[in-house]
């Protein structure tokens, strides 16, 4: 079986949603009229994708009746106010947009509602959702928990949240740049390695931006060659391996594009780094599909018409990221159903390509294959290329992932970054901490 | 006709219960909380009692350590050059210099801005590509210098915003304090012969020794608990070179879920705190003058 096939077999029978004969039936009108005048309190980042979705909430609201309230914080501070408000008896979310690491945290912690008993009452469910249209490696990176190490589809996996604002990685370049210097964009990592010199000498700019400071950022930046270039972090058996000559491979790499980059790279987060590439620092940029709306907008960028995508070069094998946001309805929503309306609704085929017309990220492949938005963004071609190799187990999604991310890994590969310790011995030093990690999480023997 | 002895105690009273109750709640739940292995979001009956497992594992924390000292490093620094700076500009400003009232005024700006704004208004001053500092530098012709992408670099960083925005409340301590000085007594300095230099160091600092004792403790205090500019500029990097305790125990916290192990290096810190406390009210008691 082809795995994309049994993605969506496994996250389809973890819902029951893909058999036929589901009593999904209810007019629209019926099912939005029990719930108007309720207000939806929604948990939101301050995000690209979030900001096109305020455009189409007051449609919502003249659609529904229902009322939108969102409570918008920087991404780093949201998870903090979510574990607060969550575990309260009664919250104040309806529905919460999370990051796709915290998925099996929350679900650990019993604080988000399974959704298939809501794609399964006919008084709710929209009978034209059609949820196989969704892309089949968001719903499974972002949505199941329960399958294979725990977060994968396949036998366990169950539904917990849907993808908004998914993303994976490309690779775009300066089309005028190349152009001058008869340069061809890198469709391996080797052409990336002898393209970055290249290209920091000549192009009279950074050769690639990067993500950089310490934590999360740099590890982000590390894996999207980690995982090409055949590593992983952990073995099958959940013992660390991000050391092995992979692990360092993709550490130097990553210390080669600092070094040909854009000045600052180990301090830079991901503002810094799509800003250095939107504003002409850097020649290309490999990083998260959220690009894609920024590049054209000339309140943000330079370079709008002079830009470029392929694929996100090949190691040993094609990779790319998955990652991103979902929504998902907290235990203690005030208005689920309500909760769930809403999230069906921006989720559904005509919000998902209204949300990508004015900015946002597109979770559907009606919206990819959409005639007037491969017009509007010709780039969905790539994209959908690309989606073919975004690897589900891209990252370990374990609740334990954010100390590992951010207090182990996350200073060893920085360490490196800077010069301060090698790649060997900066990723050799990280073992012990992380081994513990994983013991006290009872992934491995004490 | 003599005050009963229990009138002090009915009006202090209900003032040192808020207090008590203020301060010693949170004190002796931090300090249970530390005996504790407990993760936000789970209910406080999951809670699994560890004992001193947490306060053991803190000391035994290299990482706790390397904090610690980046913390007393970034405390020494910032306090100092505050102190330094505070009464230098308070003693320029506190006289009738002309648009003195503007100055006082600017100088205290920074400290009214919220610590997240001026992180990020350090963090794009100190860009490498777009942040004001490079460009002042790149009219020198030099090139420019990822400020947050080298350890020294970024240290320095948070030092100077640290700086940036509380010697303001140095300077107005100060400007307080010298406003109270007798002026008869520096008019007897000037007659005697006193230079300007002389009647500062030997007769206005001297008289508010009581003032500056206060505003160090309180910097000292403020400078162990910063948080979120660094977390903005740094978040603790490159490396963990810029992670001083609080941001530590923040990362222990929200980031690995551990909030028992966090208590207990806050406790470390509170005795850290204490004990410097305590050694610069020794140094410099401004009670003292009120006990002769």
């Amino acid at each position: 079986m082809k795995r994309r096939t049994f993605v969506q077999t496994a996250g389809g029978s973890a819902l029951g949603l893909l058999g036929a004969g589901l009593p999904l039936m209810g007019h629209a009108q019926d099912r939005y009229a029990k719930y108007k005048g309720q207000t939806v309190v929604m948990s939101i980042p301050s995000h690209p994708h979030y900001d096109a979705m305020a455009k189409l909430l007051p449609e919502f609201t003249r659609q529904t009746g229902i009322k939108v309230e969102t409570d918008r914080l920087a991404m780093a501070r949201m998870k903090d106010k979510q574990l607060l408000e969550m575990a309260k008896p009664s919250g104040d979310y309806d529905l919460a947009c999370y990051v796709v690491m915290w998925k099996g945290e929350y679900v650990k912690k019993n604080l988000v509602r399974e959704l298939e008993p809501f794609f399964k009452n006919a008084a709710l469910a929209d009978p034209d959702y059609d949820f196989k249209d969704l892309v089949p490696r968001y719903v499974e990176n972002i949505g199941l928990v329960g399958g294979p190490k725990g977060y994968l589809a396949g036998p366990g996996a169950k539904l917990y949240g849907l993808p908004y604002g998914a993303e994976t990685s490309i690779l775009a370049y300066r089309r005028d740049v190349f152009s001058k210097l008869n340069l061809r964009p890198p469709e391996t990592y080797a052409e990336l390695e002898k393209l970055l010199p290249v290209l920091k000498d000549k192009a009279g700019m950074g050769a690639l931006t990067s993500r950089g400071q310490a934590g999360h950022q740099c590890v982000h930046a590390w894996l999207l060659h980690l995982n090409p270039l055949g590593g992983k972090v952990f073995d099958d058996q959940w013992k660390p391996r991000f050391n092995d000559t992979q692990g360092v491979q993709a550490l130097k790499m990553l210390k080669l594009i600092s070094d040909t980059g854009p000045v600052g790279i180990p301090g830079y987060g991901q503002g810094e780094m799509i800003t250095s590439f939107l504003q002409g620092q850097a020649a290309m940029y490999l990083d998260s599909s959220l690009i894609f709306g920024q590049v054209n907008d000339p309140a943000k960028s330079k370079i709008g018409g002079q830009v470029s995508y392929v694929v996100h070069p090949k190691g040993v094998r094609y990779s790319s990221q998955s990652g991103g946001l979902g929504l998902a309805i907290p235990k203690n929503a005030k208005n689920p159903d309500a909760a769930f309306l809403l999230l069906q609704w921006l989720t559904s085929k005509p919000q998902d390509k209204a949300v990508a017309k004015v900015g946002g990220v597109p979770t559907r492949n009606s919206t990819l294959n959409d005639l007037e938005m491969v017009r509007q963004y010709p780039e969905y071609i790539t994209l959908r290329q690309q989606l073919e190799y975004s690897d589900p187990d891209w990252r370990p999604i374990i609740a334990e992932w954010d100390e590992i991310n951010i207090q182990a890994l996350g200073v060893a590969v920085s360490e490196a970054l800077t010069g301060k310790k090698s790649p060997e011995d900066a990723l050799n030093g990280m073992v012990p901490k992380v081994t513990d990690i994983m013991k006290r999480g009872g992934y491995l023997k004490a | 006709m003599r005050t009963p002895r229990w009138v002090p105690l009915v009006y202090l009273g209900p003032a040192v219960a808020v207090m008590a109750v203020a301060c010693l709640v949170p004190l002796l739940s931090a300090l249970q909380l530390g005996f504790y292995d407990w993760s936000m979001g789970t209910p406080w009956g999951e809670a699994r009692w560890v004992g001193l497992d947490a306060f053991i594992a803190a000391f035994n924390d290299a990482a706790v350590w390397r904090s610690l000292v980046t913390t007393l490093m970034f405390a020494a620094v910032c306090v100092t050059a505050e102190m330094l700076l505070g009464i230098a500009l308070a003693l320029a400003l506190e006289g009738d210099v002309r648009g003195m009232a503007f100055f006082r005024t600017l100088f205290i700006l920074p400290m009214m801005i919220a610590p997240i704004a001026v992180g990020l208004t350090w963090r794009y001053l100190f860009d490498a590509q777009f942040g004001l500092l490079n460009a002042i530098i790149a009219l020198f012709g030099a090139a420019p210098v990822g400020w947050l992408a080298q350890e020294h670099t970024a240290f320095i960083a948070i030092i100077i915003a640290d700086i940036w925005q509380w010697t303001p409340f140095v300077f107005i301590m100060m400007i307080a304090g010298l406003a109270n000085v007798d002026s008869s007594v520096l008019e007897a300095a000037r007659i005697d012969g006193a230079t300007w230099w002389q009647a500062t160091m030997r007769v206005k600092l001297p008289m508010i020794m009581h003032v500056i004792a206060i505003t160090l403790l309180m910097r000292l205090i403020d400078a162990f608990r910063v948080l979120e500019v660094i977390y903005i500029l740094t978040f603790g990097g490159p490396g963990d070179s810029t992670e001083i305790l609080s941001l530590h125990i923040y990362k222990t916290a929200f980031v690995g879920q551990r909030l028992g192990s966090a208590a207990a290096i806050s406790v470390l810190l509170l005795v850290v705190v204490a004990a410097l406390s305590w050694l610069a009210l020794k140094l410099s008691n401004p009670l003292k003058g009120d006990e002769r």
